[in-house]
């Protein structure tokens, strides 16, 4: 926030709206082309941007900045449009007030992409991208404060726990101007003295930002920002992951240690993207062939059902419990099983975003100019042909430089998991933090040998799964 | 055979059973007369605007993709242009245009050669697994432009 220029534009109040508006002009663009372009995927923009820059920048943006894309939402420009017309009136139930709801959607957007291949179907991803617009106008339509992106948004849940890595943080400079704080505007919102009417929202995802701790759940809405009247409150640079390496109690979350739902979260993240890339490469062909006939399925639903409960519950329940098992018999440690699996889960945080980095990162750069091509044609459809003739030889990267990137993502992803696992262990048992440390090393370095095989496959796209 | 029996009555026959029913026949307001007339205005308008019968609708076009099953790699694509009327289309020009069904990877264009009448072949390179769309492009000796397209599913790793 002291950045020249940069600064400025964040404390200013309408840097929001600034950013939504660009990404909801090319969400609108992407659902027209999505409805009514053309139908195969790598000419249709909402497919292209989709899958291959938005998936990429996003990632991209998560490493080396924050959660700028909650910031930029276009979701929330409609909201906050709607919002001026029906006021919500209702709180969000309070046993849905946890992650849950958000980790079924994220299995369902899983589920849904590889069972419909997404990636291939401009139609479908344009109505994935309505459906969303519509998700939130009904469920913010009713429900108080940031209820869809607390508690529902299955982007925004990838985004909390891929921003814990990030180097970038909002909170506040300086804690001695928050205890002397009475008037706590960044929270309760700026008001006005008479009226008591507020004028600049304070946080809607209930986070206090004295006793903020870290990314999870913020969104980097700059309403704190621009309601503190002391002006501290800013985004701050910090060593990436640190947020992980205790466990300390934050507000609007709790304990990492005692959020169930927050370690199913992270397990869904951190398996699915191993899952996610499965789906891609040649191997998983074989596997529902072999699975469809010893099940005697011949609909891929089915099939895809029990390779997504394999993964994502019978594997990290397995590979957790075992561990767990393990700290517990050699570093004597007296917690539970299920206690000490959520505590460690958070450390797999790094492969599983070192997973999504290679993967999402692969199609990113070797498809990077793919845009230009889609976008030359797309107005060359319309009769308008500014940019010229598509030159369809764009493309990106060679795949063997982009390779090398991968192998570095994933080399990362298992240095954090490795440095994180072992700071956690080294709370737990101060002396001898070995013990401890050394299964969740090895349930890191499965990982990062699965991640690495996976990058090594042959990729392959199908329409349909279970063809041939 | 049509059944006279159960033809539909014309108009004034059913102007009449109205009649004979007791209700009147009621001449159509101004605005629905306006409307109707909008209506018809609008459905000449757009019909008149559309395409005309596309005579290239009729030509036949089969291929052949070699080797089969498609693998990654090299392979040979034979497409046979016929039309009824007139057998085998000779000395068109068609191209040859193989995309894969996700985005992000640029498409593979080949030039087809005519190897015997009516016979066009291309040479192209699978360069993933998966399936593949294939657009072919042809240009008629009568300059006439034909678009198809056909799948090649399932091209396995070699």
């Amino acid at each position: 926030m002291r950045v020249p220029g940069l600064g400025r534009l964040f404390r200013w109040r309408h840097v929001r709206p600034l950013l939504q508006a660009p990404l909801l002009i090319v969400s609108v663009v992407m659902i027209l082309h999505g409805l009514f372009g053309p139908t195969l995927a790598p000419k249709n923009l909402a497919t292209t941007l989709s899958w291959i820059h938005f998936r990429g920048v996003l990632v991209l943006v998560l490493l080396c900045a924050g959660n700028f894309f909650c910031l930029a939402c276009p979701f929330m420009l409609v909201r906050q449009a709607a919002r001026r017309i029906f006021k919500p009136r209702f709180d969000w139930p309070r046993p849905l007030r946890n992650k849950w709801l958000s980790v079924a959607l994220f299995v369902l957007i899983l589920f849904t992409y590889e069972l419909f291949d997404l990636w291939s179907s401009p139609w479908w991803t344009a109505w994935l991208i309505l459906a969303y617009f519509i998700t939130v106008l009904v469920v913010d339509g009713f429900f108080k404060h940031a209820s869809f992106c607390k508690f529902v948004c299955p982007i925004g849940q990838f985004n909390f726990v891929a921003s814990t890595l990030s180097p970038f943080e909002v909170k506040v400079r300086d804690q001695e101007v928050c205890t002397k704080c009475h008037t706590l505007d960044c929270i309760r919102g700026r008001r006005e003295p008479v009226s008591d009417l507020v004028t600049i929202r304070g946080c809607e995802l209930a986070l206090f930002q004295p006793r903020k701790v870290g990314n999870m759940d913020c969104t980097f809405c700059m309403d704190c920002v621009h309601a503190c009247p002391h002006d501290n409150v800013g985004i701050l640079s910090r060593l990436p992951g640190t947020e992980l390496l205790t466990d300390p109690i934050r507000s609007g979350i709790g304990y990492f240690s005692r959020r169930k739902d927050l370690a199913a979260l992270v397990i869904v993240f951190t398996f699915g993207a191993l899952l996610n890339a499965f789906g891609m490469v040649s191997p998983v062909y074989a596997v529902e062939r072999w699975l469809g006939a010893m099940l005697d399925m011949r609909h891929e639903a089915p099939v895809l059902g029990v390779i997504f409960t394999f993964f994502l519950i019978v594997e990290p329940v397995l590979l957790l419990g075992l561990a767990a098992w393990f700290t517990r018999a050699w570093a004597g440690n007296q917690r539970g099983l299920l206690p000490l699996m959520v505590r460690y889960t958070y450390s797999l945080v790094p492969m599983g975003f070192g997973m999504w980095l290679a993967h999402y990162g692969f199609h990113f750069l070797t498809g990077l100019y793919t845009v230009i091509p889609v976008t030359q044609s797309a107005l060359a459809s319309l009769g308008w042909p500014v940019l010229g003739e598509p030159r369809w030889s764009l493309t990106g990267l060679p795949a063997h430089v982009v390779l090398v990137v991968e192998i570095g993502f994933l080399a990362l992803g298992l240095a954090g998991s490795l440095a994180v696992s072992y700071s956690l262990a080294e709370e737990d048992a101060p002396r001898k933090p070995m013990p401890a440390f050394i299964p969740w090393a090895t349930v890191s370095l499965i990982l990062w040998a699965a991640s690495m095989w996976l990058m090594f496959q042959p990729m392959e796209m199908r329409a349909t799964m279970m063809s041939g | 055979m049509f059944d006279r029996r159960v033809r539909p009555q014309g108009t004034r026959n059913m102007a009449s059973t109205f009649r004979q029913s007791g209700r009147s026949v009621r001449p159509l307001s101004k605005e629905r007369q306006r409307f109707l007339l909008l209506a018809c205005a609008a459905t000449l308008f757009f019909t008149a605007c559309s395409r005309p019968a596309d005579s290239s609708r009729n030509i036949t076009v089969e291929h052949e993709v070699s080797p089969e099953p498609a693998r990654t790699g090299p392979a040979v694509i034979t497409v046979r242009l016929a039309d009824p009327a007139a057998g085998v289309i000779t000395g068109a020009r068609a191209t040859l245009e193989a995309d894969m069904s996700d985005p992000g990877m640029a498409p593979v264009f080949a030039e087809a050669r005519e190897i015997k009448p009516g016979r066009y072949q291309a040479h192209l390179r699978f360069e993933m697994a998966g399936d593949w769309v294939i657009l072919l492009h042809v240009t008629l000796p009568g300059g006439q432009k034909l678009e198809r397209q056909f799948d090649v599913r399932d091209v396995r790793p070699n």
